[in-house]
């Protein structure tokens, strides 16, 4: 395996199983913020039991994505020492940012997931909102910085060297704002469907006590509120590249003649050596009105470029398809919590049991993960070759060590460790008894001084 | 203020992150290595007084961490990429090390120590928790060597991958780091003991600290003398221009051990740290100017001051929200547990809340049983039940919504306004 492709092999992998757990790891605090609000509020223990559930699940979450994000810090100067050499100023006040929230956050979750017997109801929910919202933030800073990449801005380029950097512009360039919030609103999207998949599984098993409704309820009403900024999201990225990256939406949309009144190309296969999408379906003039709003705008093609910064003939078909499957499913994800609704209103306001409802409900947990993956793979692919687009190469970027190779094939081993042993340990949590003290029933001696009960170290 | 005054801060912030990582985290590793050598009947019990101890706190304490990377490459890129590049192997095991340690403990405790799965993560914890201090250690002593030459952007690095951090003296540093880790754990580990009234484990603990620092001190000797000949700049520095804290780390080495011999566990929890960070100090004194020996400085490779300014202005201010932060979750878990008891009777916590909920939902509505209630009455109360919940989902919903919206809003304003600047930019004379 040559540097680059090991290089580019590991990254992606670490990011890929990084992403999961990152978008739980936003998605996770807010549900367990409402819960335990509304717990809270309306004094209803089953609230409790899911904030505590959803805790319990985030804890190991949590877990598995902090250190696979510390190992991403690693790898960025391990694999790409040169591009870390060019650009670590220039990004560097967004991770300094992001390392902020990340700290912050995990203080808060320590505090929630070990403070359920040190703090009182109210500032226990209080812990939670700083989870909530350094979670989203760092999110924020992270995808910031790829769309540095995407767009490179604060600073210029003197004898190959950055000078007069201003990092803050760095931060604020013009892909930024709509690639943050289509990963945020994302990451809520992904929680709410896998959240409403797991009850709606139990609820096909006739499990349908109020826990499992609840549930139910509160992760469609997650995936409800993100219909719309998700809407806007996606036009505006689609937007943001048309005028930003033409180069990646042509090859995304495998576009290889600008054209006035561009047609979308709906999944087929991109053949950039004939320069032809086989099999495709292609929609009339839709390219031009998600890129520019307007029917018969003109979209630049790849021929506007020079072959050798086209995407490889390899990549640019999977970039395709992977962009389609993500928008076809993101489509559906529109849909999905209208249908739920519909239906709960139809039953006079009680959370659906319809089979076919909840078996849409399970299919769709998992694809929301195949629709956050696509997504992301389909905009590292279509960006290539370039590591920051018009500057540095990916090429140029990437470290000269030997052994990149191994580093990829262990890391590869250590990440489906990680998720075999997540998956198992989630499993085993889903068997545990449903009652909030779980202390109770597992038979730990309860104190019981001045009417209240001490779990002590049971729960820790 | 100038560049090179901006660049000191700069690696001022790095060695003070750099010291809390080696305070918090680096006691987090010689928990797990106390873990492996935990022994005979008592073994289960020091297991468990160190998965408490670490339980909360760990993984705010590993964040310093990514902390030091951040700042370090922020402020010097070359060295990061150099180091990164220089000692691929020892950091690429040290990541493992580092990904394995932190899975396995959170792993463990969920299984329970005592059974399968549970003990075989044990292994994995306790196996990360010895190789990564050692590692970190070794590079520690590979920058100090002089080995390593490091220039660019375009980055140029000459080292040899393997000989750099396997040279005796980087071994030593490898050792004296475990060692140091060890010392810290145990330590610790007396204070939280004796606050949970188990005089035993106490006493264990004390001459583990006692026994574990004697040898700690002995390699820190073998390593100082082996780095007269194969680190001389570090050398040179430590009796030079480091010496008040060469001698302060010897002296509170010493206290320390004296504080332990006399059962004063909280001075001499304040006097390790103390201890440690001393020593970190020394060692970055003694090599100053120089970040890598013998070609990287700390003014040569900094970031221009518009990188820097910003980075500390926003560390700075981090760290205004950060400490208080991490105060409140140290004064939570770590308080005296007497003091802590007493206000339990008072204060009501929210598992004792939760406890005193009419659990309605769990008794009420729960169909699996042979005297559930009819399927009738169940459909009757969920809905009920599901519209008053419905109304508090809907209430939090709407406050989401609104909050994205409004970030989705400001972030297309403030793109127009980027967009504008950008044109006014590339159009000065309109």
């Amino acid at each position: 395996m040559s540097s680059d492709v090991a290089a580019r092999a590991s990254l992606g992998v670490s990011l890929a199983f990084h992403i999961i757990f990152a978008a739980i790891g936003i998605g996770l605090p807010l549900m367990f913020c409402i819960a335990e609000g509304i717990g809270l509020r309306t004094r209803d223990v089953t609230w409790y039991t899911l904030a505590r559930r959803w805790s319990k699940a985030a804890g190991i979450l949590f877990v598995v994505g902090a250190v696979s994000g510390t190992a991403l810090s690693f790898e960025f100067g391990l694999l790409w020492s040169r591009f870390m050499a060019f650009s670590s100023g220039i990004v560097g006040l967004m991770f300094t940012f992001e390392g902020f929230c990340f700290f912050l956050e995990a203080i808060f979750l320590g505090l929630y997931l070990y403070g359920w017997d040190r703090l009182s109801p109210r500032a226990h929910w209080l812990t939670s909102l700083p989870v909530v919202i350094t979670g989203a933030l760092a999110s924020q800073f992270i995808v910031a910085v790829n769309a540095w990449m995407n767009t490179p801005a604060g600073f210029q380029l003197v004898g190959g060297k950055p000078v007069n950097i201003d990092p803050f512009a760095a931060m604020f360039n013009p892909a930024a704002p709509a690639q943050a919030l289509h990963m945020l609103v994302a990451a809520y999207q992904v929680t709410g469907f896998a959240v409403a998949a797991v009850y709606a599984a139990g609820m096909l098993r006739k499990r349908t006590d109020a826990y499992h409704r609840y549930g139910a309820l509160l992760g469609m009403s997650l995936a409800t509120v993100m219909i719309i900024p998700q809407a806007i999201a996606g036009s505006w990225i689609g937007e943001m590249l048309a005028r930003q990256q033409p180069e990646k939406l042509a090859a995304m949309e495998g576009l290889f003649h600008t054209t006035a009144g561009a047609p979308l190309a709906l999944f087929g296969w991109v053949d950039t050596a004939a320069q032809q999408v086989y099999f495709a379906i292609n929609i009339p003039d839709m390219l031009s009105l998600l890129a520019f709003n307007r029917f018969k705008a003109t979209v630049t093609g790849l021929d506007a470029f020079p072959q050798n910064t086209w995407p490889s003939q390899s990549l640019t078909p999977i970039a395709h398809l992977a962009f389609d499957t993500m928008a076809t499913l993101g489509g559906l994800f529109l849909l999905v919590p209208l249908v739920f609704w519909f239906v709960y209103f139809r039953r006079h306001k009680t959370v659906p049991t319809a089979r076919w409802l909840l078996w849409v409900l399970v299919v769709s947990g998992p694809l929301t993960f195949v629709a956050l993956e696509c997504g992301w793979i389909c905009a590292e692919l279509a960006r290539q070759p370039w590591i920051i687009y018009n500057i540095m190469r990916v090429s140029d970027g990437v470290s000269i060590t030997p052994g990149i190779g191994v580093f990829f094939f262990v890391f590869l081993a250590i990440y489906v460790a990680l998720g075999v042993a997540t998956i198992a340990l989630l499993r085993r949590l889903a068997r545990e008894p449903k009652t909030f003290p779980e202390a109770v029933k597992q038979g730990v001696t309860v104190e019981q001084s001045s009417g209240s009960r001490d779990l002590g170290s049971a729960t820790s | 203020m100038t560049q090179s005054t901006l660049a000191t801060l700069s690696a001022a912030l790095v060695l003070i992150a750099l010291v809390a990582y080696a305070i918090f985290g680096g006691a987090d590793f010689g928990g797990g290595v106390w873990d492996l050598l935990a022994r005979g009947d008592s073994a289960p019990r020091e297991r468990d007084a160190i998965a408490q101890a670490m339980g909360p706190v760990w993984e705010s304490n590993n964040v310093w961490l990514v902390f030091v990377l951040v700042i370090a490459w922020t402020a010097f890129p070359i060295v990061y990429a150099g180091i990164s590049a220089a000692l691929f192997i020892p950091i690429t095991l040290a990541l493992i090390g580092i990904v394995l340690r932190g899975a396995a403990f959170s792993f463990r405790s969920h299984y329970g120590m005592q059974v399968g799965a549970g003990m075989r993560w044990g292994h994995v914890f306790n196996i990360a928790s010895v190789i990564t201090p050692f590692l970190l250690g070794t590079i520690a002593g590979a920058l100090s060597s002089g080995a390593i030459h490091v220039s660019g952007p375009p980055l140029q690095v000459q080292a040899n991958i393997w000989a750099t951090w396997t040279t005796p003296f980087a071994l030593a540093c490898g050792a004296f780091a475990l060692g140091l880790c060890s010392v810290l754990s145990a330590t610790y580990l007396t204070v939280e003991a004796h606050a949970n009234g188990s005089e035993v484990l106490t006493q264990t603990f004390r001459s583990r600290a006692l026994i574990a620092g004697a040898i700690t001190a002995l390699i820190g000797a073998v390593a100082a003398a082996l780095s007269v000949s194969e680190a001389p700049v570090l050398w040179r520095g430590l009796v030079g221009q480091a010496l008040p804290f060469s001698l302060g780390a010897v002296v509170l080495g010493l206290v320390t051990a004296v504080a332990l011999l006399r059962n004063a566990y909280q001075v001499a929890r304040v006097l390790v740290a103390a201890e440690t960070a001393c020593i970190l100090i020394a060692w970055s004194v003694a090599q100053w100017p120089y970040l890598i020996v013998p070609d990287v400085t700390i003014t040569n490779a900094a970031s221009p001051a518009s990188v820097l300014g910003p980075m500390l202005i926003v560390s700075i201010l981090g760290l205004v929200v950060l400490l208080p932060s991490l105060w409140y979750l140290f004064a939570v878990f770590k308080s005296k547990p007497r003091a802590r008891r007493s206000t339990a009777d008072r204060r009501l916590t929210t598992a004792s809340f939760v406890a005193s909920l009419q659990p309605v939902a769990a008794s009420g509505e729960r169909p699996s049983g042979a005297d559930a209630a009819s399927p009738a009455d169940i459909h009757r109360s969920s809905r009920t039940r599901d519209a008053t919940q419905f109304q508090a989902v809907v209430a939090f919903s709407i406050a989401v919504a609104s909050a994205l919206l409004i970030t989705s809003a400001s972030t297309v304003l403030r793109q127009r306004y980027e967009r504008s600047r950008m044109y006014a930019r590339m159009h000065p004379a309109q």
